[in-house]
């Protein structure tokens, strides 16, 4: 079957709920960079909620990207390979170089109403095949063996993992 | 397996995921999978780590250039607590913020992705704490301008707790033999200038308390010294 060129992109959700150190430090320290951050929009006060200052605040939608400062560290910590999501005999298989954060709700005087999330972008894969509801994917940038044999990965797709772009395949004649 | 497992999306089970509240996860990590569904995801399988630590704000920096291009700039802030009667304030966190040579804010490209390759998203963004004299140091360029509004930086002070003290701007002085007319604007010139007198955040400071000392030269860069009370 012709292979076909995709990124994946995982939204990652941190909340309350999220149990690991990593999601903790992530959250602790993007609650309390939006408490000082959110005074530039909010002077007086009056505003409570991330949803409150988007909707009535100038420039509220900033915060993403200000906010976001907080935490390149603990992204840099991963070491370009994509948190919780596992191939088939379950290591960690997927490399990403590209992220966005992102507010999802908070409260500026409730901490366990913070919400954010990390969208994270993979490397390009080749997607070689559907078996039953595992895909077959290859690291696109790696090169293929003399005798052109390519390594594979077979994973599912999940909640919160999607296919975020797609090169359809290159017509069979110049692909050999 | 095959046209039976088509609920995907609902079954997974792997204990890492991030998952809606109304999915219980029970997965022991072992990487066996559940029983009962013909379509869970393997659980992570591997050697614990890595260990996060806890890692300060990447705005907490002296050297705020991140490769932009740029007279150098040493910005040398003096916060003063004038409830204290003008007291040095020691423990104040001081953010300060400016656009680049070319009157650009590093938030311009901010609704996009980032790449981890490229850490200088946050550029011409610090933060720093003051010392026991109330002073904080930032390495930085000159900034350029934009239309409508004169040269100037921002600053926000906070308390140590976070909370916010005082949300400012610092012009700089105009004229002859002044940075500003060094610098020239960079590329750009100075034709379509807004100068201070004309500026909507500055044109009412006629005492020019807002105006910081800037000495220097385009060859060996500038020192821009400002006291702000709190």
């Amino acid at each position: 079957m012709p292979t076909r060129t995709i990124t994946l992109a995982y939204r990652k959700v941190l909340d309350v709920n999220s149990p690991k150190p990593w999601d903790k430090l992530v959250l602790a320290d993007s609650y309390r960079e939006l408490r000082m951050q959110a005074q530039l929009y909010n002077p007086g006060g009056q505003y409570r909620t991330f949803g409150e200052l988007l909707h009535y605040v100038p420039g509220a939608e900033k915060l993403h990207f200000l906010v976001g400062g907080s935490i390149g560290g603990y992204v840099q910590q991963l070491k370009g390979v994509m948190p919780d999501i596992v191939n088939n005999v379950g290591r960690y298989f997927l490399k990403f170089t590209r992220y966005q954060f992102e507010l999802i709700n908070s409260d500026l005087h409730d901490p366990s109403k913070h919400q954010v999330a990390i969208n994270f972008y993979t490397e390009p894969l080749h997607w070689h095949d559907t078996i039953a509801s595992y895909l077959l994917v290859s690291d696109a940038t790696a090169p293929a063996e003399a005798n052109g044999e390519v390594l594979t990965h077979l994973f599912q797709l999940q909640p919160y993992l999607t296919i975020h772009s797609l090169r359809p395949a290159e017509p069979a004649a110049t692909v050999g | 397996m095959g046209a039976a497992s088509a609920p995907v999306l609902l079954a997974a089970c792997g204990k890492d995921e991030v998952t809606p509240s109304t999915i219980t996860t029970t997965t022991t990590g072992t990487g066996t999978t559940t029983t009962g569904s013909s379509s869970c995801t393997v659980a992570p399988t591997e050697t614990e780590g890595p260990f996060p630590t806890h890692t300060p704000s990447s705005y907490v920096r002296s050297d705020i250039t991140d490769g932009r291009t740029g007279y150098k700039l040493t910005v040398k802030i003096t916060i003063n607590s004038s409830p204290n009667s003008c007291a040095a304030l020691a423990g104040a966190l001081v953010d300060i913020w400016h656009c680049d040579a070319q009157g650009n804010y590093s938030e311009y490209g901010g609704t996009g992705m980032q790449s981890t390759n490229y850490t200088s998203v946050h550029f011409l963004r610090g933060r720093q704490t003051t010392d026991a004299a109330g002073l904080v140091t930032f390495t930085s360029i000159f900034p350029g301008w934009y239309s409508g509004r004169a040269t100037h930086i921002h600053v926000h002070v906070y308390n140590a707790s976070g909370t916010s003290l005082k949300v400012t701007q610092i012009a700089f002085p105009e004229g002859t033999g002044t940075a500003l007319a060094a610098v020239n604007g960079y590329a750009k010139g100075l034709s379509g200038y807004t100068y201070n007198k004309s500026d909507n955040v500055f044109s009412d400071d006629t005492a020019g308390a807002e105006i910081a000392t800037v000495t220097g030269n385009t060859t060996d860069g500038f020192v821009l010294t400002m006291a702000i009370a709190v």
